[in-house]
């Protein structure tokens, strides 16, 4: 690890006047700090956003939606009544992030924010996403690597939360320059082809504050799935989040995202449409999984996500109904 | 009684056979006797280092520190293949708090690994040793590493073991990638006309990764020179072979270097001889005159600290139709790594069952990568998958039950040596395990099951030696405040060798377990004993505990004989009470005995008997798997582990369950979780750290129920106990194949067996 300048601001505002070029923002730090060891990046100055106060509450208000801070604990969440109540699909992705003791320090904003374990870029490898000049999964070792959305660079995003989180329709709120802006959680993250670089939209110096999620409808039920090949503290091979609308057990509206397949949380909308007015059943399950992912392009090794897929979208719907 | 005599012995360490000139006791001590009623052996005691390690007190090798003492760091070898042609550390040496730089230029050339020295120009893997640094503190140290500028000439590369057999491929020795220039045969009877006299042969080939033993505790040394003399804390498997390595290393007699290590958090093979890292440390101590402290990353540990060589096994069986194999044979390789290493697979065919007909040809390559180490029972545990998953298909073919197929082949011999067995219970591990798993449960048609979760039980069976022998020494002083000091050149890796030590003794003498102490661990103050691999340890010291305990009983008798004027024979010992026959009024307490004399003490010297002739002495065990198997994610769920075991003697129901527990989820874990990946493209190890290098976590833990089946085995020594560190490992990946087999009628030939491979198997992916 090299040296560094260690910052603990007491507000946005302080973090941001702060920050030039060679800052990193630190949040839970369970990232960053493998990040700075590995010599991933290697930050002059790195600013703590623990003692900003007011970015770690979880604040609910009838009839508009959930707040949660950037700072909320990631075990937090998991175990918060109303979210494990009304936004079950949250709860149980928070839930199944790596291990007890890393929910108890990662956060929320740090979550999302986490950067791609791809063991190229992780490792002492110069990668097109570290600026160096080609990709070493493509022809290599990609079992784990992406099999839609990848161009050049072929990581998977490794978040849980934001898969639920798109699935939710949620918002992230942004400090831009003492302004506050807010966006999907689609349009916070982006592809190779957008920026080899970066895995979402944050600019130098700009701080996710908070993640509002919009009141669920009263027929709203929801689950996440995660298939991991270790029982616990293990990133997602394929993940689902399901966030259905239902009488009796007929689709109205469905939400569905996958994790562990593309460079961000990914979802098809035509399959949610397809889902609409569906009535829950094993075979009709069966019928509209099987063309999901026709335009996966697997590489190598990781052609095996496909029917992992269909398996466990067909698999959480089941359960859902 | 402690007349001692000078004598050849032979047993097995890992997997080879070795003979001992040593001093061993002349008359042995009666073994206890199978049905003996012993007061402590044999008891669930819990381990006397346990309140130490749960409070945090015990010291590790990790935890020592010593005043002023520098840590050293290591520059690894970046690429698979290299030759230094420039090292330019004049920056690193400018670093504030850098304190001294060693590397090929000026470090001696201290012959190490086959042709190569300890640092090497020619660098033949990623992780190989370029220079060692020391500073004032380990950021300084690492800060360092970068600011040695290395000139490398990049050669190319071998980076898998099939690349290695084939002609033409780069050359790590001039000799050629493939150890000694041949393959390794072994040859019983004639395999050709076996396979005639077959009525169905099956043949396959399987696969098992590379594994990385990944102890807890890193490799690490500290070290420090008193003058010409040299003391190492070292986590290490074997002091005694850590002291002679590191004094011929450095050229100074091995009673200039003593060697330390009280606990340990494990080692499974590759802590079994002396690291370039302790001589490193001690050239950079004699530069700097301070002690330095040395400890391996977790990076350092996937790429450096040896491995589970890899293996492609392709077995074949010829069987009758009533049950009985008529010929065996496998040709193997497996990569040893950059230096020589066994990779060696095909014991469990020339051994565990009757078979007059067999053929193996094995080769070990070389390649760049990480050198193999034994780990945990080396060969046995790839070999066991293979083999005992062909028999699975043997066993279908001529649609026999595959346990009933099992005993039908039973050896009652070893058939390698042509002696027999001082003992097997196979029989009855079948049978108690059989049942403890319900064996009648299972698939009598493998895959017929229905459903998304397809559930299947499987079993193996496990052969191993871990009989021990000669020499193995123990020392024990018994002093006049009635405490006992037990000391021996042994070493307690967390399996509880302080414990079974204070244990044995504790029996002979009868008195409680908090009376003794022992100490183990160190080349100055304790007497020989060997390295702790091989499942050796309880069974060569446990003997020599006995032996000293008895001379130590026998020397008390005596003198309370004189004392009352009596023939010995008159003489009772009970409870560290020592009472006549004939006269109710003698009575001494071994303390009280002991305060009669001047020294105040009494001092006794046990050995390990020798084995006895003209047999082999094995362990034997089956273990009986019960798995689901989620037909749409591919995923490997292993609810129950039943092993049923023949380990001569127990010494401690709750150490032996640890043991057990250890192995099988070490075994598992080889079979559904770790591999050590290369990047074909670049030669360069992916998985160098603990998330990519996947070890099970608490919840990928099946229920685990173990049955001993032995009572003792009194013909190894005076105390009947066998190993059982490797045993519990053996059959556990094959018996798990052979229940995802059982449940989806497929076999998954290539371990791990991950959910793409199981997916891939079942025509899903």
């Amino acid at each position: 690890m090299n040296t560094f300048e260690y910052l603990q601001p007491k507000s946005i505002d302080e973090a941001q006047n702060n920050f030039n070029e060679k800052s990193r923002l630190f949040a839970g730090g369970t990232d960053v700090l493998g990040l700075l060891k590995d010599h991933i990046e290697s930050p002059e100055k790195l600013i703590n956003l623990k003692n900003i106060p007011g970015l770690d509450k979880i604040e609910y208000v009838q009839g508009s939606g959930l707040k949660i801070g950037s700072m909320v604990k990631i075990s937090a969440i998991a175990q918060h009544p109303l979210i494990r109540e009304k936004y079950t699909v949250l709860a149980e992705a928070a839930e199944s992030v790596a291990s007890p003791q890393l929910r108890n320090v990662g956060t929320l904003g740090g979550n999302l924010c986490q950067r791609p374990r791809c063991w190229y870029f992780r490792g002492d490898f110069p990668c097109l996403r570290k600026d160096g000049g080609e990709c070493f999964a493509v022809d290599g070792e990609n079992k784990y690597h992406c099999i839609i959305g990848g161009e050049a660079c072929y990581i998977v995003h490794p978040s849980d939360t934001a898969v639920a989180l798109l699935a939710l329709d949620a918002k992230i709120k942004i400090s831009s320059n003492g302004k506050i802006k807010e966006v999907p959680v689609n349009d916070f993250f982006i592809l190779p082809g957008d920026d080899i670089l970066r895995e979402n939209i944050l600019q130098p110096g700009e701080v996710v504050t908070e993640v509002f999620i919009p009141e669920p409808k009263a027929n709203m039920v929801s689950r996440y799935l995660k298939f991991t090949e270790r029982g616990s503290w293990d990133f997602a091979i394929v993940s689902v989040a399901a966030v259905i609308e239902k009488s009796v057990n007929t689709i109205q509206n469905a939400r569905i995202v996958w994790g562990g397949v593309a460079p961000k949380p990914w979802q098809d909308l035509e399959f949610n449409k397809n889902l609409q007015g569906l009535k829950i059943s094993e075979d009709i399950l069966k019928k509209v999984t099987s063309t999901l992912f026709e335009k996966a392009e697997p590489l190598e090794h990781n052609g095996y996500k496909v029917p992992l897929v269909k398996n466990l979208t067909k698999k959480i719907l089941l359960q859902i109904a | 009684m402690s007349d001692k005599k000078i004598t050849k012995s032979r047993f097995w360490f890992e997997e080879h056979e070795v003979e001992t000139i040593s001093e061993v006791p002349n008359k042995k001590i009666k073994p206890w006797a199978s049905d003996a009623k012993l007061d402590v052996v044999g008891k669930p005691i819990s381990r006397i280092d346990g309140p130490d390690k749960v409070s945090g007190r015990a010291k590790y090798t990790f935890d020592r520190l010593l005043p002023d003492t520098a840590i050293a760091k290591t520059l690894r070898c970046p690429f698979p293949h290299a030759r230094i042609k420039k090292i330019d550390f004049s920056k690193a040496l400018k670093l504030p708090g850098v304190l001294a730089v060693i590397t090929n230029e000026d470090a001696p050339s201290i012959p190490w690994f086959h042709e190569s020295t300890l640092f090497d120009s020619h660098a033949r893997y990623q992780g190989d040793e370029i220079a060692c640094v020391a500073a004032e503190n380990e950021a300084i140290a690492e800060a360092a590493l970068k600011l040695i500028d290395v000139e490398y000439e990049k050669l190319a590369f071998v980076s898998s073991a099939a690349q290695g057999m084939k002609n033409n491929t780069p050359k790590l020795y001039d000799s050629g990638n493939i150890h000694h220039g041949k393959p390794t045969i072994y040859q019983r009877g004639d395999a050709v006309s076996g396979f005639k006299e077959a009525d169905v042969i099956v043949e396959d080939t399987f696969t098992t990764q590379c594994a990385v033993h990944n102890p807890l505790e890193p490799h690490g040394s500290l070290v420090k020179w008193d003058s010409d003399h040299l003391t190492v804390w070292d986590s290490t498997q074997s002091v005694f072979g850590v002291r002679g390595k590191v004094a011929e290393s450095l050229g100074i007699p091995e009673n200039n270097v003593r060697i330390i290590k009280q606990y340990m958090g494990g080692g499974f093979g590759s802590k079994l001889e002396a690291g370039k890292y302790t001589v490193m440390a001690a050239l950079l101590a004699k530069k700097l005159k301070r002690p330095v402290k040395i400890v391996m990353d977790r990076q350092e540990m996937n790429l450096a600290m040896g491995n589970r060589p890899d293996s492609t096994q392709t077995i074949k069986a010829g069987v009758k139709k009533d049950g009985t194999i008529s010929a065996l044979s496998q040709k193997s390789f497996g990569a040893a790594g950059a230096y020589p290493s066994g990779t060696g697979t095909s014991w469990p065919l020339r051994s565990m069952y009757q078979c007059p007909n067999i053929y193996t040809e094995e080769y070990t390559v070389f390649i760049n990568a990480g050198p193999g180490r034994p780990f945990r029972a080396p060969g046995h545990v790839q070999g066991t998958f293979a083999f005992e998953s062909l028999l699975e298909q043997a066993a279908a073919k001529i649609k026999m039950d595959p346990l009933e197929f099992r005993i039908k082949n039973y050896a009652e011999i070893d058939q390698v040596g042509n002696v027999p067995y001082t003992s097997k219970r196979l029989r009855e591990c079948y049978e108690l395990g059989a049942k403890a798993i319900g064996w009648n449960k299972r698939n009598k048609i493998a895959g017929s099951g229905k459903g998304s979760i397809r559930h299947g039980i499987g079993m193996a069976s496990q052969i191993w030696w871990g009989g021990g022998g000669p020499p193995a020494k123990a020392t024990m002083k018994l002093t006049a405040d009635g405490q006992l000091q037990v000391f021996s050149g042994t070493q307690d890796l967390g399996t509880g060798s302080y414990t079974f030590i204070a244990m044995v003794a504790a029996e002979v003498l009868e008195i409680p377990m908090d009376k003794i102490k022992v100490v183990l661990g160190d080349t100055e103050i304790c007497p020989y004993a060997p390295g702790s691999g091989g499942s050796v340890t309880a069974p060569s010291v446990s003997p020599a505990i006995r032996d000293a305990a008895e001379q130590m009983k026998y020397k008390l008798l005596s003198f309370a004989a004189v004392l009352s004027h009596e023939p010995i024979e008159n003489m009772r010992y009970k409870n560290g009470v020592i009472t006549s026959v004939n006269m109710s009024s003698t009575k001494y307490k071994i303390e009280d005995l002991v305060g009669k004399l001047s020294e105040k003490e009494i001092v006794t010297h046990g050995d390990r008997e020798a084995n006895p002739e003209g047999m082999a002495i094995q362990t034997f065990g089956a273990q009986f798997a019960d798995v689901d198997v989620d037909m749409d994610t591919g995923k490997i769920k292993v609810n129950r582990m039943v092993a049923a075991h023949d380990i001569g003697r127990m010494l401690n129901r709750k150490l032996l369950e640890n043991q057990f527990h250890g192995g099988i989820i070490q075994g598992m874990s080889f079979a559904l979780l770790e591999e050590r990946v290369i990047d074909n493209n670049t030669g360069k190890v992916l998985s160098t750290n603990l998330h990519d290098y996947k070890i099970p976590t608490i919840a990928d833990i099946p229920e685990i129920e173990v049955i001993i089946a032995s009572d003792s085995d009194p013909k190894i020594s005076n105390t009947g106990v066998k190993g059982i560190g490797e045993p519990a490992i053996i059959p556990t990946a094959g018996a798990i194949a052979n229940a995802v087999y059982n449940a989806i009628g497929v076999q998954v030939k290539d371990l791990p067996m991950t959910p793409d491979k199981v997916l891939k198997a079942l025509g899903n992916a």
